[in-house]
């Protein structure tokens, strides 16, 4: 059937982009402007600079004051994407672990204990928030990456995600492959986890997102700079320079563009697996 | 199934042990402990700070958080127990009139009306006797479901029992409406504080429902493809769309106008993006905010909301030419706060997730369905009443749960980041009043019940709507 094109959605659409965009834009184009021109509301500015990047990454002093911010951003870089590489694969694995345990394998209880995870899913992270950060000081975890870490590398819904993919695969396979002789371990590593591959990779986009820009844990767990991951940098810059807008707005593109390419790069995968935490609820 | 038979006991296969140890171990660890201590803490006056011995105080913390204090109370106990069975009926009465609702009870549509002038007159007596907004927001709310149950299609003008919620709500809130003036004269809460920031946050959820529909009204937008064509017509309409932005960019710069030209380059290069890679590329764009949504994100609009250099304002004055400081404050004003915040919350998070959640529902309502409505002739309102919104059902059912949930517990990265909490605690939420109690004033147990009360709220509300929930999705 052909339709005219609907010129009027598009309009729509494009308009709609456009109100989205134009935060973002306002934000590139302050940070490539000088302090004077700064507070002015044309987006490209009159006399581009391009030393703002440079003094937030402590590359260059800065030129009203001839001294260095002191942000380590090379250094929160480095920790927030350490810290959050590590907790994806920790937490993939296990998760993955238990969701075969859950999924694959008969045993008494089963269902009980899974229901037990998901009754857990529904208390609020501010319930255990507190006695974590108690067990965190009592451990002596504070400012370490550990403390980071650990906490994070268990996720009952990560296991809940990966047990409704794996139970969406045929148990034909895994009947196939016993009877051949496979023990469990071989199954898991030959046959489920080739297949649940669209499962854990939006796992693990979702955990990377989830702790590159967990704030509120690190804020508690962290007094040294040194350890500090990015957001909780941010934080800092912003209560330390935040008259100064071109630094900031320098600092917050350094921060998201990093996104915007892993958001490109994985897009197709992110969407896939939110329909799939979402709709079987 | 495995043929074998089950052993008496507790016999779990080893491999079913090796396979979920790792997560059990972090489960019981990170979270079961964690629960049962915070559930001791909230009994305790537990703190960090060593000098103050560790004491059991039973409810005291919670007496502390919920409870009222009178100057007289042997004179008020009795205005304190009819106002609290008053509220209990209101509820009751709330309750039951969706339930009346769902089972279809004769007299539903009467007693809708009955809500409607409830409302309405609650608003306009309100508004002449210059009462608080609390009473003026109910009012609303009961005329807005007034209004949605006697237009509905479902239950009768006859009277019968569907009326009982309806007399319910009447009595309760006129008895409300005279207790409320000798109760608050009578009583103070124990902590204040505490009811103000609840209040806060049930007015930062306001943005749900906007968000919501926002995200259906897009997915709505972004449902069906514009009309495809072949791969080398799509990239040489890119490149078309491509070299006008450059061109109006250049002819914007040449002639002084470069902000005018930009924008027009920019709306060039949407536009190409868009027939070159169908809706995929509004999904993306629209998504962006939520992607990369965090602290950096709330700094950008932080930066934008500021009063005296950020570009709303500054904007605003040149646009309409007042004065600077005559413009709304937004975050450090008392009444721009909050909106100013939903506002910022309906950005980033109008192209997220729902948005994406409802797209995936709507490409799975059943073509059939569509095809027959039309073969009886079914206008286009009426296949989206009739078959879309039923189909979107347990898709919004779900979305409104998640959203409950996280919105009884949200607040405290914008209030830590961009407010600070006030202006005069204004923007402070449930969870940044935990926040504070923990760890600045270290009264950790306190903070523990805050936790639990959040708790007892985010059960409720989520067992409500499930409940209700269900029985939509019946239908």
């Amino acid at each position: 059937m052909m339709n005219r094109f609907p010129w009027f959605k598009f309009g729509l659409m494009i308009v709609l982009g456009i109100s989205i965009c134009v935060p973002f834009i306002w934000m590139t184009s302050a940070s490539f402007k000088h302090r004077a021109e700064v507070e002015e509301i044309n987006l490209i500015p009159k006399k581009p600079t391009l030393d703002n990047y440079p003094v937030v990454l402590d590359m260059k002093p800065d030129p009203a004051t001839g001294r260095f911010l002191g942000m380590k951003f090379w250094r929160w870089y480095f920790n927030s994407i350490f810290i959050a590489a590590a907790v994806t694969y920790l937490q993939v694995l296990t998760s993955c672990m238990a969701a075969y345990a859950f999924s694959r394998i008969q045993w008494k209880w089963r269902d009980r204990v899974f229901l037990l995870y998901l009754a857990t899913m529904m208390i609020p992270g501010v319930v255990t928030m507190i006695p974590n950060f108690q067990i965190m000081v009592g451990l002596d975890f504070l400012n370490s990456y550990h403390g980071l870490i650990l906490p994070a590398a268990f996720s009952t819904f990560g296991t809940f995600l990966m047990r409704q993919f794996m139970l969406s695969l045929p148990p034909a396979l895994d009947e196939a492959a016993m009877i051949d002789g496979a023990s469990h371990w071989q199954i898991f590593w030959e046959v489920i986890i080739p297949l649940a591959r669209p499962g854990m990779i939006a796992l693990a986009i979702m955990t990377f997102l989830g702790v590159y820009q967990s704030f509120f844990w690190p804020l508690i767990m962290l007094n040294i700079e040194d350890y500090f991951t990015m957001p909780v940098g941010m934080l800092l810059l912003d209560s330390t320079y935040g008259r100064q807008t071109e630094y900031i707005m320098a600092a917050t593109v350094l921060n998201v563009v990093p996104l915007i390419i892993l958001f490109c790069i994985f897009q197709k995968f992110l969407v896939k697996g939110l329909q799939l935490g979402g709709v079987k609820g | 199934m495995d043929g074998k038979r089950e052993k008496p006991g507790f016999h779990i296969p080893l491999p079913a042990i090796g396979f979920l140890l790792p997560n059990f171990i972090g489960f019981l660890f990170f979270v079961m402990f964690p629960v049962i201590l915070s559930l001791i803490m909230a009994f305790t006056n537990w703190t960090i700070n060593p000098g103050v011995p560790l004491e059991y105080v039973g409810l005291r913390n919670f007496n502390d958080l919920l409870g009222m204090h009178s100057a007289i109370p042997a004179a008020a106990g009795h205005i304190y127990a009819s106002y609290v069975s008053c509220v209990i009926l209101l509820l009751a009465g709330l309750i039951l009139y969706i339930w009346s609702y769902l089972r279809e009870w004769e007299g539903v549509k009467i007693g809708g009306t009955v809500a409607c002038i409830l409302g309405l007159s609650i608003i306009i007596t309100a508004f002449a006797n210059h009462v608080n907004h609390g009473f003026v927001l109910a009012g609303i709310i009961l005329l807005l479901a007034g209004i949605g149950v006697s237009i509905s299609e479902k239950g009768s003008w006859k009277p019968g029992i569907g009326i009982i919620p309806s007399i319910l709500l009447v009595v309760s809130i006129s008895a409300l409406w005279f207790l409320n003036k000798p109760m608050w004269d009578n009583f103070t809460p124990n902590d204040p504080r505490f009811w103000k920031f609840f209040y806060n946050t049930v007015y930062l959820m306001l943005g749900t429902p906007i968000g919501i529909f926002g995200s259906l009204a897009l997915a709505l937008l972004l449902n069906d493809r514009l009309p495809e064509s072949a791969l080398t017509k799509r990239a040489v309409m890119f490149l078309i769309c491509a070299g006008c932005g450059f061109l109006s960019l250049v002819l914007g710069l040449g002639s002084g106008h470069g902000d005018l030209g930009l924008v027009i380059g920019i709306i060039w290069l949407i536009a190409g993006l868009g027939l070159a890679f169908n809706v995929i590329a509004y999904r993306t764009i629209y998504y962006l905010p939520s992607f990369t949504a965090g602290v950096a994100i709330m700094i950008l609009w932080k930066a934008l909301y500021n009063p005296q250099t950020g570009p709303i304002n500054i904007g605003l004055s040149y646009l309409t030419g007042t004065a600077i400081d005559e413009l709304p404050k937004w975050l450090s004003s008392f009444t721009w706060a909050k909106p100013s915040l939903i506002f910022m919350g309906t950005w980033v998070g109008i192209g997220g997730m729902n948005m994406l959640l409802y797209l995936a529902a709507l490409s799975n309502v059943p073509q059939d369905l569509i095809d027959a409505a039309e073969v009886d002739g079914a206008s286009r309102w009426q296949k989206f009443r009739h078959i879309t919104i039923p189909q979107l059902a347990p898709t919004t059912f779900f979305i409104c749960i998640m959203s409950v949930i996280g919105g009884l517990q949200g607040g405290l990265e914008q209030a830590r980041v961009m407010t600070g909490g006030g202006p005069d605690g204004a923007t402070t939420t449930l969870s940044y009043y935990l926040y504070n109690m923990a760890f600045q004033n270290l009264n950790m147990g306190y903070a523990s019940a805050i936790a639990w009360i959040m708790f007892a709220i985010i059960f409720v509300a989520t067992a409500l709507n499930w409940r209700f929930g269900k029985e939509l999705e019946v239908e």
